[in-house]
């Protein structure tokens, strides 16, 4: 989900890219268009802008090619350019509307993950709790946590991304995990939780270590 | 740098933490195993800190190969043959192709589209909370296969509707409103709920299939497989697993669990009835509630017979007279009304 690529291929492959080659080119919507859809969609919830959205980032990427500056993380280049691009559109669509978070249509919803390393019923209803309580959080952090715990991107990146000061993407992670420790440490504290916890992380490494 | 005196948060709000998370590679395995082996006493922190930063992952939608395939077709065509004059503007801000910006920048134009714009929300707005979203409904004895925008599929029982939010397909939230008893098989959508709304409780479905009966005033789900989540006014959410039936009591809206075969409760779907572990009481409900009949008994001992096997519901008065015979009972039909003696 997260890409491959280390910083050196993002850097190679985008200097590809903007020295005219038509192979990196369509290398780079191979790899990002999903993961960019994904992202817009979350944020505007409207598969046509979405698509139209892309179609217009790519042309322009392709246009602009020799005037772009570098980046060692593509991803993040992108997003930046297409959550813009999207800023743009729902602007103009909710000229009327005084909402200062513009993306009113947003969802980041936070989704129960596959518990498989840890003994599921523990966690079943306390899980259920912790992310409701995430997700009554505001869509503006949401989106943060999003792009930091999800996507992998820096605090600067995601401020970067959202226009946001650095210090308001900390503060966002400083809730987050305020939430998480009120409702987490005590169910996951409670008996035997540990065990299969320190069972799950080596059969998590195992994992890692077999490829 | 990470060092030995880190909390769980710190870990978690560590940019080199949350990327071996994330995107281990043998380098960051390396690192932190050294790590753990150095500060043992700072394993569980970590694990609690994995934990932490797994919970927090969010639900997606993948746009269908199809679409993205289509896409860079209309780019890669758009570039061969290029219809727009070159972009002006250099930085990264959307420009409008021509036709656009010529209408859009006109003043009187942005008040009519303004106005148009608004109709069009307020209209969509009021379909999806009230009546105008489609609405399904069955006659009596009549049974209706509904394939929603978005790819489910919805099995309507006898005089029972069903009313569905328009542009199903979009919708972040997939809602549906019951009333009376049908079967969903829900297509899977990343990131998309559906909610079956029923007058008592309200349905959840965290992914597949399931049966829901809102009949006699109480909602009665039984779930064949997935997972689904319900919750009423009254009691906050209850996890379902498959072969779970829960019961909504009217009353309260308390839910109550029960342990059942899931397939004897959507045979309805096939046009039969299965009689195994029912109650005769329960077994004419369900059929005055398919064919809108009454059903009498003459005698109370006819109710405590158990009986097995299976009862085709295709036609009313063959149903009941096979239903009569097993229970060897005589017959007597006054306009609606059936008694049994």
């Amino acid at each position: 989900m997260n890409s491959p690529l280390t910083p050196a291929e993002h850097t190679l492959l985008w200097n590809d890219f903007r020295n005219g080659s038509q192979a990196a080119f369509s290398q780079l919507y191979e790899l990002f268009s999903a993961d960019l859809y994904r992202y817009g969609y979350n944020l505007i919830r409207n598969r046509q802008l979405v698509e139209d959205g892309l179609h217009e980032l790519f042309l322009h990427l392709h246009e602009k090619r020799h005037r772009l500056g570098p980046t060692d993380n593509i991803r993040f280049y992108l997003y930046r350019a297409l959550r813009r691009r999207l800023l743009d559109t729902v602007t103009r669509l909710n000229k009327l509307d005084s909402d200062d978070y513009l993306f009113n249509q947003a969802e980041f919803l936070i989704k129960p993950y596959e518990q498989t390393l840890v003994e599921e019923q523990l966690i079943e209803q306390q899980k259920l709790l912790v992310i409701a309580q995430l997700n009554k959080l505001p869509k503006r952090q949401k989106e943060i946590l999003y792009l930091i715990y999800m996507k992998g991107l820096t605090y600067q990146q995601a401020a970067e991304i959202m226009e946001i000061t650095i210090k308001s993407v900390y503060n966002t992670v400083n809730v987050a995990l305020t939430t998480l420790r009120a409702h987490v440490r005590t169910s996951f504290d409670q008996g035997g939780a540990l065990w299969s916890l320190t069972i799950g992380l080596l059969i998590y490494f195992t994992k890692i270590l077999l490829g | 740098m990470p060092n030995p005196a880190f909390t769980v948060e710190d870990f978690c709000k560590d940019p080199t933490f949350i990327r071996w998370v994330l995107t281990p590679t043998d380098e960051s395995n390396r690192f932190w195993q050294t790590f753990m082996a150095d500060h043992p006493h700072k394993v569980p922190d970590i694990q609690l800190a994995i934990e932490y930063i797994k919970t927090i992952q969010f639900s997606e939608t993948d746009p269908s190969p199809a679409d993205l395939a289509q896409l860079k077709q209309r780019i890669w065509n758009d570039i061969e043959n290029p219809v727009h004059p070159p972009y002006r503007r250099t930085e990264f801000r959307p420009d409008s192709p021509v036709r656009k910006t010529a209408w859009y920048q006109r003043p009187y134009w942005v008040a009519a589209a303004a106005i148009v714009l608004i109709l069009s929300l307020g209209i969509g707005w009021w379909a999806y909370n009230s009546t105008t979203g489609l609405t399904y409904q069955t006659a009596y004895g009549k049974i209706q296969e509904i394939k929603l925008a978005d790819g489910s599929l919805v099995t309507l029982n006898a005089n029972s509707s069903l009313k569905v939010a328009d542009n199903m397909g979009d919708r972040a939230i997939r809602e549906v409103w019951l009333r009376g008893e049908a079967y969903f098989d829900i297509a899977k959508r990343k990131g998309s709920k559906f909610i079956v709304h029923t007058p008592e409780a309200q349905v959840e479905v965290l992914g597949t299939e399931f049966n829901v009966n809102t009949r006699r005033e109480q909602t009665n789900v039984v779930l064949h497989e997935g997972k689904v989540q319900l919750s009423t006014e009254n009691q906050s959410s209850l996890v379902m697993k498959p072969g779970d039936m829960a019961i909504v009591s009217p009353k309260n809206q308390q839910i109550q669990l029960k342990r059942v075969q899931p397939e004897l409760y959507d045979a309805w779907k096939k046009s039969y009835l299965i009689l195994d572990g029912k109650s005769l009481p329960e077994i004419i409900a369900s059929l005055e509630d398919t064919f809108g009949v009454t059903i009498k008994l003459a005698d109370g001992k006819l109710a405590e017979k158990t009986l097995t096997g299976k009862l085709r519901t295709e036609v009313a008065e063959d149903c009941i007279d096979n239903l009569a015979i097993i229970l060897d009972a005589e017959v007597i039909k006054t306009g609606d009304t059936y008694l049994f003696e």
